[in-house]
């Protein structure tokens, strides 16, 4: 049942100590009310107040952080099953699975990757996110040596994965202040890892094989004094994954079984599944998962993916607006007007860059909206238009004053050369016929 | 525990047969019903969900088809019969889905070589068939009606009817008992509207695919992931006028920078991972039918299908 914020006011403190990060009481209140703060912030609540509040406050889906540091990563506070519903909050992270009978030098390759390999699309930087060490030696020295060998190289996210407790206690005494992740505690050894896990407060995995069994393996971890839970299902198949992990969103979210509410760990080191494993991993709420080191072309299209899927729906994308160079164009070289928003500017660029003419794209401020729709809601208009040509300085950048505007702007040509006194070309409609446009209409028109 | 994988859903996904066999009055040999879902994709608790189906893409014009699949199938791509065989007997795909690129030369007239080649086609493959005709209006009707009866009682789907240009394809499909394809836009309000429309001239629902138009991975895909996603979930909910089965063909997969300029070595397994992921995820998201272009993914996609229910070691990595 959930509360409201006046409710919730009255069984806090009042004091307005900011110790929760809010400034004042009520704030912190609708903050509860609304699921997107944990209870534990406020230092000063007592054991009843906080039961009452309890699980009925908290994001339905507990967010936790694994690393620390610049690429520490956050997982869970997820909301909806759809993310047209609202959208997705936090992406899944990553990580390559190394072994601890690998060769260090091996090791040390695997981790350099990770920490030096990125990929830019949409102005955005893709990374993979950490290293996951498995001890398969059963050894808990070559265990620690492993972890100290992934250390040594980067300050990484890490999941310390084993069956052995002393291992994972000797690589914890190597790497616990960095917050690892533990994997895993199940039924029989729950007690050994919480207690692990308080000692250097790292988040933890549990593991069982079905929803039942982790909801009691959550609730005794919890009573153990461990409340940062990542939840492992253990699936038998892709599709297990898939249902299990809807089943447990959908528990989740709608608070039916709030002691499943934390984010799900999923292993794809499956070597023929692995590229299924981690695409419904990220369409289908994992927000941890493991893999090989990934080929390059398998890289691109999960990293991609998971962009895609963790884009907000309800913003576009956008480019800032200004004057972007393709190739390195001269005084005579074309002017290619577009909105600023970014999957429109990417498609252009792309085809830009093949035609190997160098040229200026000119991105004008759209709020996003792609040319169609920008035209249809009057945001492309003549005015922008002369403005921004002024604003970006573009008469001193080219010896010449023709602007080519986007097939679907046409409409649009007679107005902006007025407002310009440019002369306006009207170019293609799809931007995959950009290059037979500027071989054979500019090369005419420049002739 | 006792979860609840049907969500309360009132409405089921309308099937669509692909495909006649003998016993049909057709050549193929299997026939797909496709569709029937009652809860979200690829849960196969019960099994409630249908496996998707792999649909290898060909043409005959290699002239409008990217150059990758020249370079990886060789001379194949000029002899369209033989590279739907190729589909069937070496690639292991589902359906064969037949671009009748040669349609879209200019002033292109000889309907009759239309005729000739589905011909060609349907006795060189037993899968069932789906073809695009052309993509010029002047020259639709006369296509669609040749293919229509060239294929009479194989039950082919015919693609692609939009809003604006429907009427052809409809006519092919309502004389010949044919299904076909309704693409709109990324929109869920505009699939309705068009198979609204449809139903208006007498097109079934059970003779209708939804292509919410795919853009493929980093080029608008989760556009149409959510598009795929409200459909399904629309028709679930119980609105017949969406509760149509899924194809999807993220046809610029070959095209995207990230493909076209991979180094020469790597482009083919680039262009696979892009194909596969992007129809992994629109399986996810509720499509019925997944369209490639590049051979090995078939492959690939096929087999990820087919361990969805029994991954043997899946959980151990093994």
């Amino acid at each position: 049942m959930a509360l409201k914020a006046l409710d919730i006011y009255k069984l806090l403190p009042k004091k307005n100590c900011k110790e929760c990060g809010d400034p004042t009481c009520l704030t912190f209140a609708m903050k509860l009310a609304g699921g997107k703060a944990d209870v534990d912030l406020c230092p000063y609540l007592d054991d009843q107040a906080k039961s009452v509040l309890g699980a009925t406050t908290r994001p339905p889906i507990r967010l936790i952080k694994i690393g620390v540091g610049e690429r520490s990563f956050a997982v869970g506070e997820e909301f909806v099953l759809y993310r047209h519903d609202k959208t997705f909050n936090h992406p899944p992270g990553i990580l390559f699975k190394v072994s601890d009978t690998q060769e260090p030098e091996e090791i040390t390759a695997v981790t350099i990757r990770v920490r030096d390999e990125s990929f830019t699309r949409v102005g955005t930087d893709l990374r993979f996110n950490g290293i996951a060490i498995e001890n398969a030696s059963g050894s808990a020295d070559a265990f620690a040596r492993a972890v100290t060998t992934v250390e040594e190289s980067a300050d990484l996210p890490l999941v310390l994965i084993s069956k052995n407790t002393e291992a994972l206690n000797a690589a914890l005494v190597q790497v616990g202040s960095y917050q690892p992740l533990i994997h895993a505690a199940t039924k029989e050894n729950f007690r050994e890892l919480c207690a692990l896990a308080k000692k250097h407060s790292c988040p933890l995995v549990i593991k069982a094989h079905d929803l039942d069994d982790l909801t009691g393996l959550a609730k005794d971890c919890v009573t153990e004094g461990v409340k940062k839970l990542v939840m492992d299902i253990s699936p038998q198949s892709p599709g297990d994954f898939i249902t299990t992990s809807t089943a447990l969103r959908q528990l989740a979210i709608t608070r039916q079984s709030p002691d499943l509410g934390y984010p799900v760990f999923l292993d794809a080191t499956h070597p023929h599944l692995k590229d299924a494993a981690i695409a419904l991993g990220i369409v289908k709420y994992a927000s941890v998962i493991i893999t090989p080191p990934l080929s390059p072309a398998s890289a691109k299209a999960a990293l991609t993916l998971r962009q895609n899927i963790y884009t907000d729906p309800q913003k576009p994308i956008q480019m800032n607006p200004g004057l972007y160079r393709v190739g390195t164009p001269g005084k005579d070289a074309p002017v290619l007007l577009t909105v600023n928003f970014s999957l429109t500017f990417f498609t252009l660029e792309g085809y830009l860059e093949s035609t190997r003419i160098p040229c200026f794209m000119l991105i004008v401020d759209t709020e996003g909206l792609s040319v169609l729709t920008a035209v249809a809601a009057g945001k492309l208009n003549e005015t922008l238009v002369r403005d921004s040509i002024r604003k970006f300085d573009v008469e001193h950048e080219v010896s010449h004053k023709t602007l080519i505007i986007p097939g679907y702007s046409a409409p649009l040509s007679g107005r902006i050369e007025e407002a310009t006194g440019w002369k306006v070309m009207v170019g293609p409609r799809d931007a995959a016929e950009i290059g037979e446009f500027l071989h054979e209409e500019w090369k005419k028109h420049e002739s | 525990m006792g979860y609840d994988l049907h969500f309360g859903w009132t409405g089921a996904i309308g099937k669509v047969v692909l495909g006649a066999t003998r016993a049909d009055g057709g050549t193929r040999k299997i026939s797909y019903p496709i569709g029937g879902e009652t809860t979200l994709p690829l849960l196969f608790k019960d099994p409630l969900s249908p496996t998707p189906l792999v649909a290898l893409e060909i043409c005959d014009n290699p002239e409008y088809w990217s150059p990758i699949i020249r370079n990886f199938c060789g001379d194949l791509v000029d002899t369209v019969d033989e590279w739907a065989k190729t589909a069937e007997t070496v690639y292991g795909a589902d359906l064969v889905r037949l671009y009748l690129t040669s349609t879209r030369q200019r002033n292109f007239s000889d309907i009759a070589s239309v005729g000739k080649t589905l011909e060609a086609v349907l006795s060189a493959t037993a899968l069932p068939l789906i073809i695009e005709g052309s993509n010029e209006p002047g020259i639709d009707s006369e296509v669609f009606l040749k293919c229509g009866e060239t294929a009479q009682g194989e039950k082919l789907l015919l693609g692609t009817a939009e809003s604006g240009r429907y009427r052809s394809i409809a006519a092919a499909a309502l004389a010949y008992n044919h299904s076909l394809i309704a693409q709109s836009p990324i929109d869920v309000n505009l699939a309705k509207q068009l198979n609204i429309l449809l139903r208006e001239i007498g097109v079934q629902r059970d003779h209708i695919m939804i292509d919410p138009y795919t853009g493929t991975l980093g080029y608008g895909f989760e556009y149409s992931y959510s598009a795929m996603e409200r459909i399904r979930f629309s028709a679930l909910k119980g609105d017949t006028d969406l509760a149509m089965p899924i194809i999807c063909s993220a046809i610029d997969s070959l095209t995207i920078k990230e493909v076209r300029e991979a180094e020469p070595a790597l482009q083919d397994e680039m262009a696979v991972r892009w194909e596969f992921y992007t129809g992994i995820a629109a399986a996810a998201a509720g499509a019925e039918i997944i369209c490639v272009r590049h051979p090995k993914t078939v492959g690939v996609l096929k087999n990820a299908f087919a361990s969805m229910k029994s991954g043997a070691g899946f959980s151990e990595g093994k």
